[in-house]
Parts: structure tokens; sequence; C-alpha cells
């Protein structure tokens, strides 16, 4: 599947660019092909949405970035260095830079808040302390701060699960704040979420975003959520990229475009 | 994670199409393999003969006389012919197993078929030789239960000359248990992420990993503790530490068992969560699956005490150690007012146990 121009497009790759993808291809071992084809390159410091239906291949491209899951074809450069076949320290370290959110929230339920979020020092936690949960001071203060910035200061002794949904996700992103990345990627991240919380978690993301200059790639639905937050769209149909554009040239024609001709748009203030 | 799209795939090969077919056939073959094997039984065993005993055949005798020959071409035949002609006699039992019930024989009541009345051919039969073979002798249990009153009067009565050393040896019992738990419990915890599917699909060195684990498991958890106890008695000698051995090997493979069960059951969105931090495989684990299985194995590890409790009694009749010891002389002996005594010891223990286990476990989970 490989072009010769894989090895250019390295070269072309711009000192900003977060994320470069050449031609990503992903056959499961089912024989489902969830990504076929697709190129793409995330700017640094860019509010990129994915948008596309169920089964379109947003889940997978997005681990196919920090290599959750491993593409059968294609190569992908982050910030710069290939890691399309990064394995042990240099695929960790790649991981580490790449905080993740996602739509389930993916809290260890029954531990505090406070170690849900310390998990995201893993990546560059002393081994050994690390097994029996001790963490350096400055981290468990860190872990704190995190916390104050997504407003649950004061919560961190909680178990994760006696938590609402909202305040869960806004734990998730300390978790990934708590990486201090340069990437973040967000699978779903308010789908999961009441419509009238999207917005509260969506600006938390936002604001790492404008504040913190840190690059998110988030897939998204309604149609007002992309219209507030995105800097940049693209669409994926059966695998394969179908549209680039701005928001402000998206509309219900290009929605039904992408999702298809019976799709009404949703916003998280009619649903 | 969203549902990918799913590219057309070709139709089934052949040979698997044939495999499939083959072991339709092959578990019908069984079925009649047993319905005729039993007809045999049940004619050899009523048709009056003698065996070389001089008295009506008994069951070993029966199955001695068995035509085993005949019965397989015959059940390779009738299965063979039943799978061709399907079409008129409706699906054959190997075949709804595998392939399910044709969908034009789902609304006939079994009594219409020729495969429900072969079924409930099987199940008659299976009833009246099993009757034959364990020698079931309903009026001698009926009317000779004297015999046995004095065992049970024994027990309705017992004795206290032996209750101060039965107590102590409960305690040895029920601390033999424990440390054979306690003695399980680091092996099993280690050994049981291992065991488990979700954990080891990963590489191949893995893969070997939870194959061999899964066969060491098996094949342990197969020898009966009494064996295990019989090896450990000639290896560090009678007493109650080979005991702890015993037990400590059975409660090692039956653990991984359950605890694998219970990682392999875990919601895999923290493990994600946690690889994507950057952490490594045993921060994965430490952080991602640990903790949520510390629970049910807690849980699962008070079962297995309270198990154990109970296993060490028949431990304790091949020498060891616990309350077992001196209950079997007595048994043999047929002092029954002192078993009486160590077996309301053990009822109650077990008794006790079972309730705490149960509340504690109620608590954790």
């Amino acid at each position: 599947m490989r072009k010769e121009g894989a090895t250019v497009a390295a070269a072309e790759t711009m000192p900003g660019d977060a994320v470069r993808i050449e031609n990503l291809t992903k056959v499961y071992p089912s024989g489902i092909q969830a990504l076929a084809d697709v190129s793409l390159t995330v700017h640094g410091g860019e509010f990129l949405v994915v948008l596309g239906l169920s089964g379109s291949g947003k889940s997978t491209l997005l681990r196919c970035i920090n290599r959750l899951i491993d593409p059968t074809a294609g190569r992908i450069w982050i910030f710069g260095n290939e890691i399309t076949a990064a394995e042990g320290s240099e695929l960790r370290a790649s991981r580490a830079q790449i905080g993740m959110i996602f739509q389930q929230f993916n809290l260890v339920r029954r531990q505090s808040v406070l170690l849900n979020v310390l998990s995201g020092a893993l990546g560059r936690a002393p081994f050994f302390s690390s097994l029996v949960a001790r963490f350096p001071e400055e981290e468990a203060e860190r872990a704190r701060a995190c916390l104050e910035r997504v407003d649950l200061g004061g919560r961190g002794a909680s178990r994760a699960d006696a938590l609402s949904g909202g305040q869960q996700q806004r734990v998730a992103i300390a978790r990934a704040l708590m990486q201090q990345p340069r990437l973040i990627l967000a699978d779903e991240p308010v789908a999961s979420l009441d419509p009238a919380l999207r917005h509260s978690v969506m600006r938390h993301i936002e604001a790492l975003n404008r504040e913190e200059g840190m690059t998110v790639v988030c897939t998204l639905h309604d149609i007002d959520l992309i219209q507030r937050y995105a800097t940049r769209l693209v669409a994926l149909r059966d695998g394969r990229l179908v549209y680039k554009g701005r928001p402000d040239d998206f509309n219900g024609e290009t929605f039904r475009e992408i999702y298809g001709q019976d799709a009404v748009p949703t916003s998280t203030l009619t649903t | 994670m969203t549902e990918p799209i799913t590219v057309a795939t070709g139709p089934e090969p052949r040979w698997r199409r044939d495999l499939t077919r083959l072991q339709a056939i092959a578990i019908d073959v069984v079925l009649w393999v047993l319905a005729l094997l039993m007809i045999d039984f049940l004619v050899i065993a009523f048709s009056g003969r003698r065996g070389p005993t001089g008295l009506l055949v008994t069951p070993e005798e029966v199955l001695l006389l068995l035509h085993y020959g005949w019965v397989a071409v015959a059940a390779v035949t009738l299965a063979t012919v039943w799978h061709l002609a399907r079409g008129i006699l409706g699906a054959p039992p190997g075949g709804a197993l595998i392939y399910g019930v044709p969908e034009e024989e789902r609304d006939v009541p079994w009594t219409q078929t020729f495969r429900g009345w072969f079924v409930a051919l099987l199940i008659q039969l299976t009833l009246f030789s099993g009757w034959l073979i364990t020698e079931v002798q309903l009026v001698t249990f009926l009317t000779k239960f004297s015999k046995a009153s004095d065992i049970i009067r024994g027990l309705l009565h017992p004795s206290g000359e032996i209750l101060q050393q039965g107590l102590v040896l409960l305690v040895q019992t029920i601390f033999l248990a424990f440390m054979a738990t306690a003695f399980a419990i680091p092996l099993a915890f280690v050994l049981s992420f291992l065991a488990a599917r979700n954990l080891t699909r990963r590489n191949r060195l893995s893969r070997l990993a939870y194959t061999l684990v899964r066969a060491g498991m098996n094949f342990t958890r197969a020898v009966e503790p009494l064996v295990w106890a019989l090896i450990f008695i000639s290896w560090v000698g009678i007493g109650p530490f080979a005991g702890v051995l015993a037990l400590w090997v059975h409660s090692v493979a039956a653990l991984i068992k359950l605890y694998s069960e219970q990682v392999e059951s875990i919601d895999p969105g923290p493990v994600e969560a946690i690889t994507a931090t950057g952490a490594s495989a045993i921060q994965v684990l430490r952080y991602g699956v640990v903790p949520q299985v510390i629970p049910p194995f807690l849980s699962f590890t008070i079962y297995r005490w309270d198990i154990n409790v109970r296993m060490s009694t028949i431990i304790g009749f091949v020498g060891g150690g616990g309350i077992g010891y001196i209950l079997k002389p007595r048994v043999d002996l047929g002092q029954w007012g002192e078993v009486g005594t160590l077996v309301l010891l053990i009822a109650l223990t077990v008794w006790v146990m079972d309730i705490l286990s149960a509340k504690i476990r109620e608590r954790i989970v």
C-alpha cells in the first residue's frame, strides 16, 4: 500500500505538524476493514474534529495515532518522529506525550480520584515506587493542580465511581492533563453525557487547546458543538477520508453528504 | 469502540463444511453406539442366562458379553443412513446439535419426530441400564434400616471423652486449611494473569505461558488432594505439614482458575486508558487490572479457605494431620459415639465457616 512518495512526505513534515498520517490502512483479523488508505496531517495547535457514522473508522484512526491499535499498512509520524513500528520505551515515550479521553471515561472505578489522575504520570514515574503507588510529592501536587483545573479540587479522596458522569469525564481530562501532553485524542468525549453537561466538558478540552496550546483531535457528532469548538473538520465514511473543511462551511448540506441523506443534524440543544 | 464496517467474505471453505458434517455424523454415531450397547446390555441381562459364577449374570459379566464390534458397525450404518435420509426421517440429533433444528421442524412436537422418539428412548435406556449397573436394590434400602441403627444411635449420642482431643485437632484443622490457603495466594495471584486469555494474546511468548499454566493447572486439579497427601506424606512425613502441602497444591490450581476467570471478565476500558498514558506492561497490570480484581480475589480466597477446612478432614484420614487423623481409627473400630462427637465438631466448624465466608464476601463485593 505504501506509496513511493511516503519518504518524501516525511521530509516534508513541517516542524509544526503534530501528526502526519500516510496511506493508513487497518484490516482487523476478522476481515473487517476499518481504515482504507487514509492520509491526514494534524497541524500543531489546531482543534481537529473527526466526523462520521459509527463504524466509519474514527475510533480506529484515533487509536492508531497512539498505537493502541497496530495499523496494517501506512505510516504515522508524531511531532516529526515516525512511530509506525516503534516498540518498548520508544512507543511508551510517544504515548506519554499523547493524552487520551474516552467515551466511557475509563477510570479505575474503585480507586480514588487522585490516584486516577496520578496514573497519568506513569509514563515518567520511577518504576518500583509506582508499583507501590508512591509518587513524588511534586507529582501529587501537580495532580491536585490538575483536579483544580477541571473544577474538582477537593474531590481527590473520593472514589472515582462516586462521581457523576460529567465529573468522571473531568477526572479523565485531569488524568490526560497530568501527562503534560502535547496532543489530546478525545474519542466521543461527550457522547455518554447528558446534553446539558456537554458544553461544560467541551469547554475544559477547549481550554487545553487555547490556553496550553495542546493540539486536539476529537470525534464529535453534534452540529452545534462542531461549529462552536472545531477549527477544522475531516470526515470518514467506510474507513475513507471523504471530507475536509472549515466549521464555517459546515451546514446541513455537508452533514447529509457525510452521514447519508436520511440523517438529521442534531445539536445538544435539541436532543 | 464503534463497530467497524464489514468487508464481504467469501463462502466457507469446503474442507470446513465437510469437517462440520463429519462432526454431526460422529455425534450421531456415538449416540447410536450408546443406544445399541444399552439395548444389548438389557437383552443379555433379562435373557435369564447364567454366567460363569452360576448365578444370574451380574453387571460385570454382562459388560463382558456385549457385542462391541457389531454395535459399532450397526451404529455407523444407522447414523449414516439417517444422515443421508434426513429429508424423510427429519434431522438426526447430531445434525440438530451442530446446525440447529431446521426451520420446518421447529414447531413440530417431539412426539411427531423420529429424533424426539430416539432421544426419549435413549433416556429410558440410560435409566434402566444405570439401575442394573449400579445394582440398585430398593427393597433392601427400605427394609434393612435396623442394621445401621447402631451407627446412627452412636452418632446421635456423642461421647464426651474425645471432646478435648477433638477440639485441639479441630484448631489444627482450621490452621492447616488457613496455611494451605495463605501459601497458595501469592503463587496463584502471579500465575492467574498468565492464565487469562485477554492478557496473553499479545505475543507468542505469552501465548506459550498461557498454554503451559493452563495445562499445569488442569493436571494439578485433576489429581485428587488425597493423592497429593500420599505424595507429600512420603516426602515430608506423616503430620499436618503434609496436609498443608497437599491442600496448597490443590488450592493453587483451583485459585488460578477462579482468579483468571475474574481477570478475563474485567472492563478493558481502564486497561486501554492506562496503556495510553505510556505505562509499561507491569504498570498497566498494576493500575488497570489489579484494582478491578482485588475484591473478587478476596472473596474467592475466603471461599477457598472454607473448602480447605472441609477437605482437610479427608486429608487427615491418610495421615495428613487435623481432625481426620483421629476420626479414621474410630470409624474402623466402630466407636460410633466418638465418631459422632468428631462429626459434630466438623459440622459445626463448616457451618460457622460457611456463614462467615458468605457474610464477608457479601461485604466485599
